[in-house]
Parts: C-alpha cells; structure tokens; sequence
C-alpha cells in the first residue's frame, strides 16, 4: 500500500518520524483517518484514540489530546499537546488523576472554571484509561 | 610596632580566607548552572519543532483564507494590555531578572497594564510596584510543565475574549548563546497576520471549517509559545548564572592573588623591622 511521511510533534519533542500507510485520530469534528494523496487537509483535535499504519502494515495505538493534524503537499504532521503510545501509558498515574479529578468534581464550591477544568482532567484520565486498558501492554 | 604588623598581617590572612570560601561556593554555582544548562538546552531544542509547525501553520491559514473573522485577530483600540513576563526564580544570575524587568518596563511605558508574572522574581518586582496582577500562582519558573503553560494560554485567552485586555504580550529572554542571552518583547493577541495576496485561495480543506479550526488552534499556539518562551528563559537563566559565577570565581582569584601579594608584603616589612630592633639592641 502506498505510504507517505508523517511527523508527530509534541512540545516534549518528536514522537514519531517515519513513512506511513495511514494514521487516524479524533478531530473537534470526529473520527478521520488519513491516507496517502489525500488533499491539502487541516484539522484541530479533540480527545480521543489514534492509530497509524506504519509502512510493514503494524498497527500502533496511542492516546492523543489537542492539537492539530495537518497534510500539505502530501506531508502530514500531527501536532498533539500529549501524545502518548498504549504501551508506555502509567496506569497508575491514571488511576491518580482520575481520582484527583473526581474528588476534585464532588466539592460542591467549585467555580465553573474549576469545575470545567477538572471535567477535561477527568475526560483526559479516561480516554487514556480506556486506550491502555484495550491496547496497553 | 610589631603588634600592629602582626594583627594585619593576620586580618589579611581572615581576608583570604573568606575569599577563598566566596570563590569555592561560586565555583560550585557555577558547576551547578553548567550542568542545569545542559539540560535547558536540550528542552529548548525539543520543544523548539512544535511551535515552530503551530505558527507555520496558523500564518498559512490566516494568510489564506480572509472570508472569516475570529476575534482573536480584531485589533482594538488597545486601552489596557496585559504581560505575561518570565523572570527567574532566584538572584545571583547577573542581569537576567533585571533585564527582562526592565524591557517590560519600557515596553510598557505610558500604558495601563496588568501582569501574569512567573518566576519567583517576577512576582516580587510587580507586587511591590503595585501593578495589578492576574495571579500569583506561577511562582516558579523552573518547575512548570506543559500542562501548565496550557493553563496559562487558556486563562490569558479568556481575558482576551472578555475584552479585560485588549493586547497580549509576552516578555522574554531568549536563549541566543551559551554567551548572548537577549530579554525580548512578542505580541501574542491579536495574531498578527500577513495580508493574503489578492486572488490567490488556498486550496487547503479544512475541517469543520478554517474559522473553527483556527479558533480551536490559538489557544494551543498561545500555549505552545509560553511552553517554548519558558524553556528559553529557563535555559537563559542557566546561562546567564553561569557567566556571572564564572566572572565572580575568577574576580575572587585576583584579589586572592592581590591580597597574597599584600601579605607577603606585610610579612616582609615585620621581618625587616624585627632584624632592624635587633641590630639596634646589639649596637646600644
């Protein structure tokens, strides 16, 4: 299957640097996955799982959170402000901050900053909860 | 005579002593800052590709696509701006906590203004001169994450947004050399974008739609350039600590050597005035 060359960027560093077959993440919009001569594409990201399809056809999962996916001249970057593959996923510290965004939800004087911070805190220990519970090691 | 040579040659020797005890703690401050560098350094080179994609991106988008507005490219009259400045932790790092205070503060000159300081010595400067402040929470530069600086670009957008600050600027110090540290000024808000060229439309697609995607991209861009900014400054911190422990470790060297000099010459002169009592003695 054709391949095209995908970077993945956080601002830890490059995660990922290599030819692909395909790659797909959650947008604002939804589930999209992207393939080789695809248009000129752009999107921002919600929270969710992603996956791409490297070259010899393995499939490797991740959770992914913010950011933007790009494709310009058959170039596709990811830029996701976490990103973080099933496998090196700490449960522990999941189960953490989970427990610290639920403590932090059940106080009732919260501020609707405060509570809407803790809620993405919570949506974020999920989904990374849930990618490493199907596809961790 | 001989009591008086004495007492300073011994005040020269407590002198040298203290000098001494001065330059080893600054050469070990100096030790520390090399290595801490070394690591700042790696941090600006990681985080550098991410902003760099981020901005690329958005002036591509902003440069191309003119049919939408989002309001975090209206220029207002600009009656109030607010500063997100990044100073350092602790002193003792040469000018780097004055420099960037002061760039501020011309930048700033004839304004009104607020400040979200970071850094332990950013909040101590603006508290004291009474400028108002959004928070004090960020007191210390050295320990915050990327979590944080998305944070930090959230609370600033939501000002922004509510019309409490009508410019967004970041002050900095950027990290051009292990010499050269450089204290800067950026404009985040409103996004500066470059005027498209007439008939030209890109033939990106984006999804939902430009004016969504790049409402939903400011934020991590704000985020993505306080992350980078603090790596900078961090890194600049190192820097600049270790020149001026490295000047200071050598000044404490010469006045060593000035003040060695010193004694032996005091001891030169006891011994001289000894020999003369003597012979003086023996003559009478």
């Amino acid at each position: 299957m054709a391949v095209f060359p995908l970077k993945i960027v956080t601002p830890d560093g490059l995660i990922f640097e290599g030819p692909v077959q395909s790659v797909s993440c959650r947008s604002i919009g939804g589930q999209v996955e992207l393939m080789a001569r695809h248009i000129d594409y752009c999107t921002a990201l919600g929270m969710g799982e992603a996956h791409i399809t490297t070259a010899d056809g393995a499939v490797r999962r991740a959770a992914c959170m913010g950011g933007m996916l790009s494709m310009i001249g058959g170039q596709c970057r990811l830029l996701a402000t976490t990103f973080e593959w099933a496998e090196e996923i700490d449960r522990a510290r999941v189960e953490q901050s989970l427990a610290r965004a639920e403590t932090l939800l059940a106080q009732n004087d919260l501020d609707a900053e405060q509570r809407e911070r803790a809620q993405a805190r919570r949506r974020r220990a999920l989904v990374r909860r849930s990618v490493a519970e199907r596809w961790g090691a | 005579m001989i009591g008086l040579a004495a007492s300073s040659m011994k005040a020269i020797k407590l002198r040298i002593k203290s000098v001494q005890s001065t330059m080893q703690i600054t050469k070990a401050m100096e030790l520390v800052a090399s290595s801490k560098l070394r690591r700042a350094k790696e941090r600006v080179e990681h985080s550098r590709p991410y902003f760099e994609t981020l901005y690329e991106t958005l002036f591509k988008i902003a440069a191309a696509d003119v049919d939408f507005d989002s309001p975090y490219l209206a220029r207002r009259a600009t009656h109030r701006r607010l500063y997100i400045v990044i100073a350092g932790d602790r002193g003792l790092a040469g000018g780097y906590n004055a420099n960037i205070l002061k760039e501020t503060e011309t930048d700033a000159a004839g304004q009104e203004y607020l400040v979200l300081p970071i850094g332990k010595k950013a909040v101590e400067a603006f508290a004291r001169k009474g400028v108002p402040l959004v928070t004090k929470e960020y007191d210390e530069a050295g320990a915050l994450s990327v979590s944080d600086s998305f944070e930090i670009a959230e609370l600033v957008c939501q000002r922004f947004l509510a019309g409490e600050a009508d410019e967004i600027r970041l002050c900095f110090t950027q990290f051009a050399s292990m010499l050269t540290q450089t204290a800067t000024v950026l404009p985040l808000l409103p996004f500066d974008a470059p005027k498209p060229a007439p008939g030209r439309r890109s033939m990106m697609l984006y999804e939902p739609d430009s004016k969504t995607v790049f409402d939903a991209i400011i934020p991590e861009y704000l985020a993505g350039v306080i992350y980078g900014a603090l790596c900078e400054s961090v890194a600049s911190e190192q820097g600049a600590r270790r020149t001026a422990m490295d000047a200071a470790t050598q000044n404490a060297g010469a006045m060593i050597d000035h003040l060695n000099l010193y004694y032996n010459r005091a001891r030169q002169a006891a011994i001289t005035r000894e020999i003369t009592e003597i012979v003086a003695g023996a003559g009478s």
